[in-house]
């Protein structure tokens, strides 16, 4: 057989055509979720969501390769978490990462920034995630609209005015305390007492005791991992019989299955799972059918957070540019808002999303929605 | 009444204390062996106790196997691991690094089979009752005293009127003497094992339904074990049990003036202080140089 002009062009073509597959790119971004120590209890809740929106970004075939996560553990502290950011950005070389933890945000944001790496909070609720930079985003309405939701219902419902707080630590918890101070002086309630506790606490028997002697209405948990739980424990065994209260960080399964959570009003953010707009109704019918559960505000921001991804890189890819943290931040001013789980939403200029917040309470092991505040 | 409950609160995390310190003082007075891996054996024994309880076995075979385990275990240190080490005389310092890697070890492997995050033996006992006017106590409190005074007391019983607590005190007074009337040094060693091992099961056992469990807790317990045997006096296991109680008490105290935040730093400063001050501890004879 002779080797044709002809059919070397044909031979060529045809490499060309079947090499195409490997030259789409393969996405990969980054996230940094509490996979061991006393937070890992939130990893699983957070890769839950996430998972599932890489599982329909990919069945979608929307961007031009395979998309996938590259998780790194941060164990909800704020070192290791550096640790992790640092890997994915120099050696994993992602554009966009999902993060958690208000302490573990602040830690990694200025890496986020230096190199343009677009960094998407959908845990923490610290008040100052806002004031980040604008490579850092949250698809999670923070704390401050939690307790602005909170304390008038409080107020105003129930009728308990004299608050007592139990507050970790650290930066979501020097916030919280910051924003009660400020916000219950409005309705005609106070803080009677502020007892703050370090992270690594289990003990809390004396704290306990001296709620009891503060007279206080209502105790506000403003903690998170197993450390909330002890404390709502230990509250009760030690003879606190006030109304508790905490926020979103309380909606894990460990939490709600405590006997003594039962009653205890918390807020978050309220998202309306019968709706009938397709991304919520796909979301959850194929939530349900993974997990045999029902899908709580944590998996729904981590599925937002990751969807975002492929929304915003498919339509880089179709103006035919590269997916970098930039181009992502570009577009996502550009597009403004997105159909995401929950509707349709849109950023504010501080890089976060609004949606309402729930006051709910906790009855049988599960949240409750007693009322639902807007904010503009 | 919130100082009385206070003092209520801190005697009894001030029993749990004396508890877990008194049996590092008594192997670390006796063998001369820093026991480091004291606040692994805490953690055996507490979480044997979990596993067995939260199988629907009950109370009693839990502590039997919560006892078991953490015996069998502070032996198995003992032999496999300090031995052979003073076998190639090793120095203080190897027997530490081998201790905290066992702790460390341990650890790991409790995060794998139970997982990292808390846990906790669910019962009534932990309930809280209102003794008198704002004034709650739980049954598990009277019972962590309770068994301060009867582990403790029986401990000073041995210590003083039997063959076993004389061979104990001989080995930590001189071991070359010990040899001379006869005795087997390895087996006397293997007793205070056994016996500081198993005392800090109850302690184990009341933590796990209190303030509950996570695989690193024995930390905690092997810091507050070392702050209460050096401020109560090396050497000493009356000052080792008075230095647990009042560590405990001013940890609980404390709160009348600082934030739970600073009750860490509270027993920490206490411990500096005697060192500074009182390097021999509260009952403790002074060291030599």
């Amino acid at each position: 057989m002779s080797i044709t002009l002809r059919n070397t062009f044909a031979a060529v073509g045809a490499l060309v055509c079947l090499a195409q597959p490997l030259a789409a790119a393969d996405h990969t971004i980054g996230a940094l979720f509490p996979l061991s120590g006393p937070n890992a209890v939130y990893g699983d809740v957070f890769m839950s969501g996430a998972d599932l929106a890489v599982d329909h970004i990919n069945a979608d075939g929307i961007l031009s390769g395979p998309l996938s996560i590259a998780y790194e553990d941060s164990q909800g502290l704020p070192q290791p978490a550096v640790v992790g950011m640092t890997k994915l950005v120099n050696v994993t070389k992602v554009p966009y990462t999902l993060s958690a933890f208000t302490g573990v945000s602040k830690a990694i944001s200025t890496l986020a920034m230096r190199n343009k790496v677009v960094a998407v909070n959908g845990g923490g609720v610290g008040p100052d995630l806002a004031t980040l930079g604008e490579y850092f985003w949250n698809v999670i309405p923070l704390a401050n609209l939690e307790v602005r939701a909170i304390v008038p219902y409080m107020v105003n419902e129930r009728k308990l005015t004299k608050v007592a707080l139990i507050y970790i630590d650290d930066p979501l918890g020097q916030a919280m305390e910051a924003e009660f101070e400020t916000e219950l002086p409005k309705v005609g309630a106070e803080l009677v007492e502020a007892y703050s506790v370090p992270t690594t606490a289990q003990q809390f028997s004396g704290v306990a005791a001296q709620v009891r002697s503060s007279g206080a209405d209502v105790v506000y948990v403003a903690s998170y991992g197993n450390q909330q739980i002890q404390i709502v424990k230990q509250l009760r065994d030690n003879g606190v019989d006030a109304q508790l209260a905490s926020y979103s960080g309380y909606a894990v399964p460990d939490a709600f299955a405590l006997p003594e959570s039962e009653g205890m009003l918390i807020t978050g953010q309220g998202v309306d799972l019968e709706a009938q707009d397709p991304v919520t109704k796909r979301f959850v019918t194929d939530y349900r059918a993974k997990y045999d559960r029902d899908p709580t505000a944590y998996n729904i921001n981590y599925y937002n957070a990751t969807l975002l991804y492929g929304v915003l890189a498919a339509a880089i890819e179709k103006d035919g540019n590269d997916v970098t943290g930039e181009a992502l931040l570009n577009k996502r001013k550009e597009m403004g808002s997105f159909d995401l789980v929950g509707g349709t939403v849109t950023f504010q200029d501080n890089g976060t999303l609004l949606f309402p917040i729930q006051v709910k309470e906790i009855k049988n092991g599960a949240a409750e929605a007693l009322t639902s505040v807007n904010f503009e | 009444m919130l100082a009385i409950q206070l003092a209520i609160t801190g005697l009894q995390t001030g029993a749990l204390y004396a508890l877990t310190a008194v049996g590092f003082s008594l192997i670390f007075g006796s063998t001369r062996i820093f026991h480091f891996a004291h606040g692994a054996t805490f953690v055996v024994a507490a979480y044997l106790f979990y596993a067995v309880f939260n199988a629907g076995w009950g109370v009693a075979p839990g502590i039997l196997a919560a006892a078991i385990g953490a015996v069998v275990f502070g032996l198995a240190l003992d032999r496999l691991v300090y031995v052979p080490i003073q076998r190639h005389e090793g120095s203080f310092f190897t027997v530490f690094v081998a201790s905290f890697g066992v702790g460390i070890a341990v650890q790991n492997i409790i995060g794998m089979v139970f997982g990292r995050g808390f846990v906790t033996v669910n019962t009534s006992l932990s309930r809280s009752v209102e003794m008198f006017d704002n004034i709650y106590v739980s049954p598990l409190a009277w019972i962590a005293i309770l068994c301060a005074v009867v582990f403790l007391g029986g401990l000073q019983f041995v210590l003083l009127k039997t063959h076993v607590g004389m061979s104990l005190r001989a080995l930590s007074d001189n071991p070359e003497l010990v040899r001379t009337f006869g005795l087997d040094p390895r087996r006397i060693e293997a007793m205070a094992f056994a016996i500081g091992s198993l005392l800090v099961v109850p302690a184990a056992i009341i933590t796990s339904a209190t303030t509950g469990l996570n695989p690193s807790v024995g930390h905690h317990v092997m810091l507050i074990s070392l702050a209460a045997t050096i401020v109560g006096g090396i050497g000493s296991i009356p000052g080792t049990v008075l230095a647990g109680v009042l560590l405990g008490l001013a940890e609980s105290m404390a709160l009348l003036v600082v934030d739970s935040q600073w009750t860490e730093a509270v027993t920490f400063a206490i411990l500096f202080a005697f060192i500074i001050i009182r390097p021999s501890g509260l009952l403790g004879r002074t060291i030599a140089h």
